[in-house]
């Protein structure tokens, strides 16, 4: 009888939440694992899909590690990485694939209003990664450039309406962003480190509508910031490298 | 001269493949054999390399390497080598489902010369998989009936699931601990399963080996010991069969039949060889064949067959749940050399998933030859066979007499699910047969250890039968008729 009360409870509460604008689901109960070791991807890939398939949401990671390859962000979800959740790439460089040209942890191919929020860090364990790449490279089994094959953090392509938000970013196998034809993205108050791989690049960005970035420190091993050309409505305003120079987007 | 060119042709394709055929060290492609890294994406790289250079095998030494699913490609073989344990992710979100068909720890469909290899083990944790399933079915993330609770069995993995390949053989390695059946070939053409070891009690379904709609099968020197049917041949598409099968030299132990033909029986079962197989430890029938949903099965030879501690032994039923416009037909099935133990518990006590009991209350069942008025079961052979039951037949805890009325009270149950058990109390406790054509029995004993308050056999609704040497044992029952016939013609007893 008990359990049938908290059976009828429970079922109350969860339409209640299906009714109200943001609904927001914690990563364990997708099963997700914040131990560090766990590969969450499949299941960080069900709660996404999950979420985009119930009309959309936020995805919580709090304080933890969550080990995951190539998760496709989908419409109207939200990531958000609470103060001490680090979404960590996994070092084995076939848990990763590509949206558009650029492999990256989060990608996304034609989705809109879609975020990655919080305080949290996403990391790429870009040295590690990246020895793994050469070593299938050198062995034969990879067939791609170490360029192509170093994954990035966040690759999105054909998207409408990003906000990256406020987290960290940190030592990823390739460049740290990448963004083509996009339309309406935002980029606030981000902290970019990437200095465990050669020439790794900020943020590249092409073909996009309306490309907002604002209040970011890049510390790079390449250029932070790159317009491959073709992008409209581009604002750069408060972003800085470590020696103190702003960046501007070039004509 | 057609035929040099024939040998010639088949000599250099030979030469081809064998040429191609190359070993490949998991390892090598960064595979990490520590029991917790999850090797997915770089295991399947590897096949997938492998599949386009040509072919060969994917070696993985010692070590346990967790995995989700695997999609096998043509010209691949998975070869584990002693100690290395290939373990399946406990996380169901790891497998992949082949759309419109199943979920599977290793997949592949419309492949070729694939194989799986070694003395190795393949343990899909199946267990833990289901549990974490239906904690999310639960939570509402994953839609899920839960009939009878439990996840339906499509969403569980099997451990393999092979769907119209050719030239598949699973040979020398062990298969454990399955979420659904252990191990499904379907409309596959050249199966070649030898000496691999199922240990599978973790789950629901199952079953040891489904073989389902395949030609060209052999089963040999292989040991089963499964929660659901040990050893299954099953037939799921009316426009296919089971044909040329030979079943040879293995062990089964099953919560459910040994060896099983059915349930799912829509095209039908041709040319089946059982040979030396033992049964133990078995909660149903030793053999089952059913034909039940319009199924052809025809030409059937069990020969030395071994039933210890099994609670039925043989059972061959026509049902009619569908039938596709055809008559199901049952023929032309030999079991000789058979030896037999039903004991008066449950045999299957003990191991996990234990068989459901039902169909209560009920005295021993007998084994039975059950078809239908408008379809007879045809020219059946029992020769050199011994069952031994406990007897023990009680009138008062279970009773169906030999009047018309109460023979005529039998159900036909033309739609229901085939079991032995199905129609509660028989009123023999050794062999019951209904509506049959041609029956022998040469040189056949049933034996009860107990009295029973029923005779040894039954016969309604049969026509032509001949029992040569038949013998029934019963304590303290001297002059008991111990074969009662109703509405059958053409008896010869020799």
């Amino acid at each position: 009888m008990n359990k049938l009360k908290l059976i009828a409870l429970a079922l109350v509460s969860v339409c209640t939440l299906s009714l109200s604008a943001q609904v927001t689901y914690k990563a364990s109960y997708f099963g997700v694992k914040s131990d560090g070791s766990t590969l969450n991807t499949r299941s960080i890939q069900k709660a996404i899909d999950h979420i985009s398939e119930q009309g959309g949401g936020t995805l919580e990671f709090y304080v933890g590690r969550y080990l995951t390859g190539t998760l496709n962000l989908k419409s109207n979800v939200t990531i958000q990485l609470h103060e001490g959740a680090v979404l960590v790439g996994v070092t084995s460089p076939y848990d990763y694939f590509a949206a558009g040209d650029t492999k990256a942890i989060i990608c996304a191919e034609g989705q809109e209003n879609i975020a990655v929020t919080g305080k949290g860090v996403i990391q790429g364990q870009g040295t590690l990664l990246q020895g793994k790449v050469q070593t299938q490279i050198d062995k034969g089994n990879l067939k791609e450039s170490l360029a192509q094959a170093s994954p990035a953090l966040i690759s999105l392509k054909n998207c409408t309406n990003v906000k990256i938000e406020g987290i960290n970013l940190q030592n990823p196998c390739g460049n740290v962003m990448v963004y083509s034809d996009c339309k309406d993205v935002t980029l606030n108050n981000l902290a970019v480190t990437s200095r465990q791989t050669a020439n790794s690049q900020g943020v590249l960005f092409s073909g996009c509508t309306g490309f907002t970035m604002t209040d970011c420190y890049f510390d790079t091993t390449g250029t932070a910031l790159v317009s491959g050309g073709n992008s409209t409505g581009v604002t750069i305003s408060g972003c800085k490298t470590p020696d103190g120079k702003q960046l501007k987007a070039k004509k | 001269m057609k035929v040099t060119t024939g040998l010639l042709t088949l000599f250099l394709a030979w030469c081809t493949l064998s040429s191609s055929a190359k070993d490949y060290r998991v390892d090598d492609f960064g595979a990490v054999p520590d029991g917790v890294t999850l090797n997915t994406r770089t295991i399947q790289y590897a096949v997938d390399l492998i599949h386009a250079e040509g072919g060969g095998r994917l070696i993985f030494p010692l070590g346990r390497y967790v995995s989700g699913t695997i999609h096998l490609r043509s010209n691949v073989t998975l070869h584990l080598e002693d100690g290395a344990i290939l373990l399946g992710s406990t996380n169901p979100y790891d497998y992949d489902r082949m759309p419109g068909f199943n979920t599977a720890f290793l997949l592949a469909k419309d492949q070729e010369n694939i194989g799986l290899t070694g003395e190795g083990t393949i343990d899909c944790r199946g267990r833990a998989v289901a549990y974490n399933l239906v904690e999310q079915i639960h939570k509402g993330v994953v839609k899920d009936a839960l009939r009878l609770d439990r996840p339906v069995e499509g969403s569980r993995p099997m451990i393999i699931y092979f769907r119209s390949c050719r030239n598949v053989k699973v040979e020398g390695i062990q298969l454990h601990n399955s979420g659904s059946w252990v191990q499904t070939y379907d409309q596959c053409v050249g199966l070649t399963i030898d000496r691999i070891r199922v240990e599978s009690n973790a789950y629901w379904n199952n079953d040891g080996l489904d073989v389902v709609d395949c030609e060209n099968v052999t089963v040999t020197n292989s040991f089963f010991n499964a929660a659901d049917d040990a050893i299954c041949l099953k037939s799921h598409d009316a426009n296919f069969m089971c044909k040329n099968v030979l079943i040879r030299n293995n062990v089964a132990r099953s919560g459910a039949s040994g060896i099983k033909f059915g349930t799912a029986s829509n095209g039908g079962f041709k040319d089946i060889r059982i040979l030396n197989n033992k049964v133990y430890d078995t909660y149903r029938s030793a053999i089952t064949i059913a034909s039940v949903d319009g199924g052809q099965i025809e030409n059937v030879i069990v020969d030395t067959l071994r039933a210890i501690n099994t609670g039925n032994i043989i059972y061959l039923r026509i049902g009619d749940r569908q039938n596709h416009g055809k008559k199901p037909m049952l023929k032309n099935v030999t079991i000789q050399n058979l030896y037999a133990q039903v004991p008066a518990t449950k045999p299957d006590k003990g191991y996990d998933y234990e068989g459901p009991i039902e169909d209560l209350p009920r005295n021993i069942s007998p084994s039975s030859i059950i078809g239908l008025p408008d379809y007879p079961i045809e020219n059946i052979t029992l020769r050199n066979v011994e069952i031994v039951y406990p007897g023990a037949g009680n009138e008062y805890y279970a009773n169906v007499g030999l009047t018309p009325a109460d023979l005529d009270s039998i159900p036909e149950m033309r739609k229901s699910y085939p079991e032995f058990s199905q129609f509660k109390e028989l009123p023999a406790w050794g062999m019951y047969i209904r509506h049959a054509r041609g029956i022998t029995f040469e040189n056949v004993t049933m034996k009860a250890l107990e009295p029973d308050y029923r005779p040894a056999i039954v016969t309604d609704d049969v026509k032509g039968l001949r029992l040569t040497n038949t013998r029934m044992i019963e304590p303290e029952a001297d002059g008991k008729e111990q074969v009662f016939f109703y509405k059958t013609d053409d008896v010869t007893l020799q």
